[in-house]
């Protein structure tokens, strides 16, 4: 025992603060990775093996040889199984044999993912063929849920108590009740791994655990058990107290281990083990576990959900197809009979909440039964989900309608994953969303950014008044202008008809251009709800410079634009895409005339980038983003500008996020910022799909 | 005939300037840029200049300054949509016969040729004060 102790304090030295109470544990503890190299090697472990920490962490354990007792491999065996025990064969540091019982559990996180391998180990190697078999139920018992707790709280209790003994008195906990209570209130829990936080935690995780009485956690029918040890520890600090212990629950046979723990812990930190011996303890309490926590998942997800019994129509399927049936939706075409019976027998075995209430049910008593209610509504939607289970297929996803306990018609977006070997065949589950809210809440949003992008817009026109104005005044000087000229000529006496002529055609031409103009404007300044239309990007990038042409020139900026050929077209919606580019446009001019280049230049591209989006770049020279402002360019009232409220480019973001796109600002390596914009392009296939004139919603 | 040079990025409005100053007696060439004018300028090859101000490359009162660093006399008159003061002065300090703003009046425009072409070869500096615009 004393070895042990040593050992163990040997361990406590050089090692993370995770590892420690693996540190100080008996047994070879070794972790590896899912590749098999080792990531931790206890101080046990180098006394088993010989090999120093140092050397094995980073090898793969098979550099020792490691082989199971019957000369295999077992690291396959372990990865399917989740755990493995046995006794193996490895190489120790000074060439001999090291035979060892080992027991080896992968670790996953509650998502399922790999964490890591954990392995203990005993040496075996003088242990009989009958022997290694109590060696490996020993093993069930080095899964400790191990404690460390801190008795200094307790101090003056334990030491009236030492005071006690010394004056002749047997201590017996048993009688003493209170002492128990004091004890195990003032002891406090400094660490604990997570099969102590499994078995004592309650409802309590990990965090809530530390720093709260040990008594608050310590089952009632062993309390006076760890008060005994916890004193007998206390006043003899070499100690190794080993006892039997009383434990309701998921540990047979339990021990209780307690000795003092070393530097450089605190000096009143004790540890705590308690060994269950059990078959498939572990395997037990974890499926338990996590069998509460995923019917707490399902319960409660937001989303009404279906477990269903398919197992009656799998078989079924089975039968048509020995009987050499391959067309299923002919065949169930002929025998509408055979749906008509699975609704019957294919039962619901389990609802969550929102089914319940999705269906206007009292309680989920009220929807476990056969299917049949749930295809009252759908017509063809049992044949399709039969047709899709006997496909093989892994879900089937539809929008359809239900019919509720009530009689009210509710449309869902419906969907069923069947099991796939060797998966359970009752665990077909059926989801169901409610799509009017969504879409109600959906509309709500397109509202919103409507309005946002409009107060965007109106800002946006306001900025560009001069450049409009100019925009709008050349017509109409011209239109003056020409008009003047045919006076002129008509009140000379060589009345020049046909220039006459010529001059009026061009004053209902410019006044036409000027109407375009105001209608463009008008456009940006209306208030309308988004309409996605087929639009080539092109002829919105043409029209958004009109706006801004001006704007540009005036302030001596060479423009050049760079239109891609052959832009596939776009879903969008026109006037919000122009927006996006204005501003876009806007925010280069203004960057650039405040950087003072000499030459000041703006380039405008279109192109297909290489997922085949279309893609929308403005490049200048100006002083570009400081680095610190790119992430942040896109939130809203972020802004660099004495007169800006920021939200332009907030609102550039939304409009492009709704369009399925991706919005993004970098710096040019040689100066002056890069923003562009991508756009999926629609994959609509149909008769009607290449039309402009359709709006998709 | 005097020859008059109108510059404008506009194609309506110099077909319009081109077509007014036929129907006023003068024989005119129209440019739609800056630089395209400076390509064909030598000196007194031209009898008046008309220009816009905003336009893509160098600007109509650039090209007036670069004009007086060559040492032309050249009239210039400056015709535009911005009504700003600022540029109003930089015209004029400039040297410019006249600051107007579109639409152009045909009888002011008239006048301030009139006066350009008259006195071209005289002290303009009496030229400054006249009233450009209405």
């Amino acid at each position: 025992m004393s070895n042990l102790f040593q050992r163990a304090a040997a361990g406590g030295h050089a090692s993370p603060h995770a590892m420690e109470l693996a540190d100080l544990a008996s047994e070879s503890v070794i972790v590896s990775d899912v590749h098999g190299v080792i990531r931790y090697w206890n101080a046990a472990s180098e006394a088993l093996y010989g090999w120093p920490a140092m050397a094995m962490v980073g090898q793969r354990i098979q550099t020792i040889g490691s082989l199971a007792h019957n000369g295999t491999d077992q690291f396959s065996a372990l990865l399917r199984e989740g755990r493995w025990e046995g006794v193996v064969h490895r190489r120790g540091l000074t060439g001999t044999e090291v035979v060892a019982a080992v027991r080896q559990i992968v670790r996953r996180d509650t998502s399922g993912a790999f964490l890591d391998i954990v392995e203990f180990g005993r040496n075996a190697g003088s242990l009989s063929e009958a022997a290694y078999l109590r060696m490996d139920a020993e093993l069930q018992s080095s899964l400790a849920a191990s404690w460390e707790l801190d008795t200094s709280p307790a101090r003056p209790l334990l030491d009236a108590i030492a005071e006690h003994r010394r004056s002749g008195i047997t201590i017996d906990f048993d009688r003493h009740p209170d002492w128990v209570d004091k004890l195990l209130t003032a002891t406090r829990i400094l660490a604990v791994n997570d099969r102590a936080v499994r078995i004592f935690g309650a409802h309590a995780g990990h965090e809530q655990m530390i720093g709260q009485p040990v008594g608050a956690f310590w089952p009632a029918e062993s309390r006076s058990v760890l008060a005994t040890v916890l004193e007998s520890v206390a006043s003899d600090r070499t100690r190794l107290e080993l006892r039997k212990m009383v434990l309701s629950g998921s540990l047979r046979d339990p021990v209780i281990k307690a000795w003092h723990s070393a530097e450089p812990r605190p000096p009143d930190a004790v540890f705590v083990t308690i060994n269950g011996v059990t078959n498939d303890e572990r395997t037990a309490w974890e499926l338990q576990a996590s069998e509460s926590r995923y019917r707490r998942l399902v319960q409660y997800l937001p989303t009404a959900l279906w477990q269903v019994d398919s197992r009656r129509a799998g078989e079924a399927f089975d039968q048509l197809k020995a009987n050499g049936v391959r067309d299923i939706a002919g065949h169930l075409e002929r025998n509408p009979d055979l749906v008509e019976h699975a609704k019957d027998v294919v039962r619901v075995t389990d609802v969550n909440l929102d089914a319940v209430s999705l269906f206007r049910a009292g309680n989920p008593a009220d929807l476990i039964k056969p299917v049949r209610y749930i295809f009252a509504a759908a017509p063809g939607l049992a044949e399709r989900v039969m047709i899709s289970h006997f496909e093989g297929r892994r879900n089937l996803i539809e929008e359809t309608r239900i019919r509720a306990f009530d009689g009210s018609i509710i449309d869902v977006l419906f969907t069923v994953t069947y099991p796939v070997p060797p998966e359970q065949l009752d665990n077909t589950f059926i989801t169901m969303q409610d799509i009017s809210e969504r879409l109600n809440a959906e509309q709500q949003l397109r509202k919103l950014q409507a309005d946002f992008s409009h107060a965007g817009r109106i800002a946006t026109l306001g900025e560009l008044a001069t450049s409009i104005a100019h925009e709008i005044n050349q017509p109409l000087s011209a239109i003056v202008t020409n008009g003047e000229t045919s006076l002129r000529w008509l009140a000379r006496a060589d009345q020049n008809t046909e220039k006459v002529a010529q001059l009026t055609s061009r004053i209902v031409s410019n006044a036409r251009r000027a109407s375009d103009i105001i209608q463009r404007i008008r456009g940006m300044a209306a208030k309308h709800e988004p309409e996605k239309r087929l639009i080539d990007l092109n002829e919105v990038v043409e029209e958004a410079l009109l706006f801004i042409r001006h704007d540009i020139d005036s302030k001596s900026i060479v423009l050049s634009s760079t239109f891609g050929a052959d832009l596939p077209k776009i879903l969008g919606d026109r006037i919000q895409l122009q927006q996006v580019i204005i501003n876009l446009l806007v925010n280069s001019v203004q960057a650039i005339v405040q950087s003072g280049q000499p030459t000041r230049r703006i380039d405008a591209q279109t192109s297909i980038d290489d997922d085949g989006c279309v893609l929308f770049s403005v490049l200048d020279n100006g002083p570009g983003v400081p680095t610190a402002d790119l992430a942040r360019v896109f939130d809203s009232f972020f802004s660099t500008k004495d007169a800006g409220i920021g939200i332009g480019l907030a609102i550039c973001q939304s409009i492009i996020t709704a369009h399925g796109g991706r919005i993004a600002g970098a710096n040019r390596p040689n100066g002056g910022a890069h923003f562009h914009f991508t756009l999926p392009v629609p994959t609509i296939s149909g008769p009607d799909s290449s039309g402009a004139g359709d709006i998709v919603r | 005939m005097p020859i008059v040079a109108v510059v404008d990025d506009d194609e309506a409005v110099r077909e319009a300037l081109y077509d007014l100053l036929l129907v006023l007696g003068f024989a005119c060439r129209t440019f739609d840029r800056a630089e395209a004018f400076m390509a064909e300028y030598v000196p007194h090859r031209f009898d008046c200049l008309i220009t816009d101000v905003s336009m893509p490359g160098r600007s109509g009162l650039e090209l007036q300054e670069r004009l007086r660093e060559l040492g032309s006399s050249m009239p210039v008159v400056i015709i535009t949509a911005d009504t700003s003061p600022a540029t109003r002065a930089r015209a004029m300090s400039g040297g410019a016969l006249a600051c107007l703003t579109k639409p152009v009046k045909d009888d002011v425009l008239l006048h301030h040729l009139r006066s350009a072409l008259g006195q071209s070869a005289s002290s303009r500096d009496d030229l400054r004060d006249t009233p450009s615009d209405e």
